[in-house]
């Protein structure tokens, strides 16, 4: 899994590439500690090449939502493929995140 | 042992070896040049010392020649008168200290028609008196004698070999023979004059230079003019003598002390090393001095003794400076070991001397200090590392064991249903659940993965399990049942853990299905007279991730023989090496085969199993595995 994250002027944005899976998940709650800090934040994650995610990458995402939400920020999640996105669909993530 | 052990000492004695080398290099050097240059200044002043003294001897020579050469003219005045020719003899013994007999030897019947004519004087060897007397007589015929014949035949002045005088002085001498001619250029007489060799072998001997030195004078046909130096030479000459000696370079000396050259000569004799300088004399004589090198090399030998003396206190007292020089700068050193062998031992807070130096000791000792801070650091890593590993090893053991203990493991023997399920745990995951429990003509269903691992997952599983069992022995429909444990774990849940789970109610009377799919993944219904298809199922929400949540149930009816296939994504998420997923097809597939709706509910969940693990062929499981079959 890899994790590029850009500052942009009014946004971050966020690109993920590869498998999230549960040998991965902690190196990537590592990877997007940044993301949990600041006010307000509008965070945008591109996953185009982003090839599957298992339960434990899911409650990553979910994790990132909560802190999102609580700093009154949006968090938008785009590109998925069709089968990442039927996980979240599966598990009723996509009611909860903002998927395009 | 300490001498062996000591890094000083070793150090000093290698520093020692080296200057020893040195200093016998450089001796060695000084010896042999001080030995040439000594030698050759040897040669040169014993040159100079056979110079002077073949001057002097010729100057001596030369006195006995013009005293002759001076009575020669009185001779010729007065040929005629006897009386004052014993007095011409007389006065030239007389005026000439070196002269110890003098003669006038006339021709056959020159004089008053005498056969042999000669008045001589000479110093009495005994006495020392002047006396005079007749010479020739048919005893003594001096015209067969060396010094008549020689100035006779050639009409030159001539100086004798040495031989000994029977008949006049009684001793070893040399003649100098001087020719008297008349006006017509005709040999009438000759004049002559003797010398001691015992007074020149005394003057020749007292020319050494050394104390083993010696000098030699020969005459110009070999004979020994002086032999002081060996006695009984009188016979012999500097030529036999060299062929007695049989080695090559005293004859070349001797050959060429014969031929009149001068030169220096390098020989042995008695083993013992030596040189020659020699020259000739104006009259044909040749003169050699001889000296050992042992008397020459004498000064530079004792030189060298005090050298090596020297030396050999400056290498002692060099070593001994060394030693304690070298043990103060090393001195640190040792003191490094000692922390060293402290750490070595245990002691990580050992402290390192202080070093005053700016040097490598001081490079050193930062080095092994920096080395130690490291350790430490190191350590304390590896020991935070190992406990939290050790820490995390127990969770994972402990939230299997309670999710292992939580788990059925007797399945009801009902005539109305068969049960069977499994959970193949992964190596760090555990969350995986399902459960049944039957309550009159109902079934109570499920089948879960918690995300998260270790305790608090496991003790998700168990509130989950709780509360199901608990609202199911309620009698409370499934999405209400949902609701409830979404809305109770949502509550406190920091560590967004979430529940996907399939909740499903049977009623085996009426064969009507209710259930309610918090986002797991949906089961496989297999009728018994059509195919096998994903139950399509409102996929609500996970349970945990959203208090409220308002669950919707859903209705299905199913005839006996139907069998459901309820699972975890640990199956479909099942992995190849190359990556590739089990898959849902893969599965549908599976269970649609012919035979797969004959087996019995243990058949099929075994089934399933080994259609994943032989798809993974080997490749590392990565999430738990959880086959549930239920078949009515």
């Amino acid at each position: 899994m890899e994790v590029k994250i850009e500052n942009l002027e009014n946004k971050t944005m966020v690109v993920l590439s590869g498998r999230l899976d549960t040998t991965n998940a902690d190196k990537f709650q590592q990877d997007i500690a940044p993301l949990m800090q600041g006010d307000a934040p509008d965070i945008e994650i591109d996953c185009t090449d982003m090839e599957y995610t298992s339960s434990q990458g899911l409650r990553m995402f979910l994790m990132l939502q909560k802190s999102v939400t609580a700093r009154k920020g949006s968090l938008v999640m785009r590109n998925m493929k069709p089968n990442v996105k039927e996980v979240f669909d599966i598990t009723g993530f996509s009611n909860i995140i903002r998927i395009i | 042992m300490w001498f062996s052990k000591s890094f000083s000492t070793r150090l000093s004695l290698n520093v020692l070896l080296i200057v020893t080398i040195f200093f016998i290099v450089v001796l060695g050097i000084v010896a042999v040049s001080s030995h040439m240059l000594i030698s050759e200044e040897a040669t040169r002043s014993a040159s100079n010392i056979l110079k002077a003294s073949i001057l002097d001897i010729e100057k001596t020579l030369q006195t006995v020649e013009s005293t002759v050469k001076d009575a020669s003219w009185l001779v010729k005045e007065n040929s005629k008168d006897e009386k004052y020719l014993y007095h011409i003899t007389n006065k030239v013994v007389d005026e000439n200290t070196n002269i110890i007999g003098s003669a006038i030897a006339f021709d056959s019947c020159y004089f008053d028609g005498r056969h042999f004519f000669s008045p001589y004087s000479y110093e009495d060897p005994e006495t020392g008196e002047l006396k005079s007397k007749e010479l020739g007589s048919v005893e003594n015929d001096y015209f067969t004698q060396e010094w008549y014949v020689e100035p006779k035949k050639s009409g030159k002045p001539h100086w004798s070999e040495p031989y000994f005088d029977a008949g006049g002085g009684e001793q070893m001498m040399t003649t100098y023979s001087y020719p008297i001619k008349d006006s017509t250029g005709n040999i009438y007489a000759i004049i002559t004059a003797d010398i001691s060799l015992e007074w020149l072998s005394k003057k020749v001997d007292d020319i050494h230079p050394y104390e083993h030195s010696h000098s030699t004078l020969i005459s110009a046909k070999g004979k020994y003019l002086s032999a002081g130096w060996q006695a009984n030479m009188t016979d012999e000459t500097a030529y036999s003598y060299a062929e007695k000696m049989d080695d090559p370079r005293i004859l070349e000396i001797s050959k060429n002390m014969l031929a009149g050259d001068s030169g220096t000569m390098r020989y042995m004799v008695d083993n013992k090393l030596s040189f020659a300088v020699y020259g000739p004399l104006s009259n044909g004589w040749s003169m050699a001095i001889n000296c050992e090198y042992r008397d020459v090399l004498e000064r530079s030998s004792k030189m060298h003794v005090v050298l090596i003396l020297v030396g050999l206190v400056g290498l002692l007292v060099m070593f001994i400076m060394c030693y304690f020089k070298i043990r103060q700068l090393t001195q640190p050193i040792k003191e490094f070991s000692k922390s060293a062998h402290s750490i070595a031992q245990g002691n990580f807070n050992a402290q390192f001397p202080k070093v005053k130096s700016k040097d490598e000791i001081l490079t050193l000792r930062d080095s092994l200090e920096e080395m130690q801070k490291y350790i430490v650091t190191y350590l304390e890593q590896v020991e935070t590392a190992t406990s939290a590993k050790k820490r995390m090893e127990t969770q994972l053991y402990i939230g299997q064991k309670i999710q292992e203990g939580m788990l059925p493991k007797n399945f009801p023997n009902d005539s109305r249903c068969s049960l069977n399920a499994r959970v193949v745990p992964a190596k760090e995951v555990g969350g995986d659940l399902y459960d049944f429990t039957i309550n009159g003509n109902r079934l109570y269903f499920s089948v879960g993965d918690v995300s998260g691992k270790g305790v608090p997952a496991a003790f998700v599983m168990a509130i989950t399990r709780v509360m199901c069992h608990l609202f199911a022995d309620l009698g409370l429909p499934v999405k209400d049942v949902a609701t409830r444990i979404n809305n109770s774990i949502a509550k406190n849940n920091d560590a967004n853990m979430f529940v996907t789970l399939f909740f499903g109610c049977i009623d085996l009377d009426t064969m009507k299905m209710e259930f309610c799919n918090a986002g797991h993944n949906p089961i496989i219904v297999i009728p018994p007279d059509g195919n096998p298809y994903y139950l399509k199922a409102n996929p609500n929400m996970a349970i945990g991730v959203c208090g409220g949540f308002d669950y919707k149930g859903e209705n299905l009816d199913l005839r006996t023989g139907t069998k459901l296939l309820l699972y975890t994504d640990g199956v479909t998420e099942a992995e190849k090496a190359d990556k590739e997923q089990f898959g849902e097809e893969r599965l549908l597939q599976l269970a649609s085969r012919t035979d797969f709706r004959d087996l019995s509910s243990e058949e099929m969940v075994s089934t399933v199993h080994k259609a994943v693990t032989d798809f993974a062929g080997g490749n590392e499981q990565n999430d738990d595995i959880t086959i549930f079959a239920i078949t009515i």
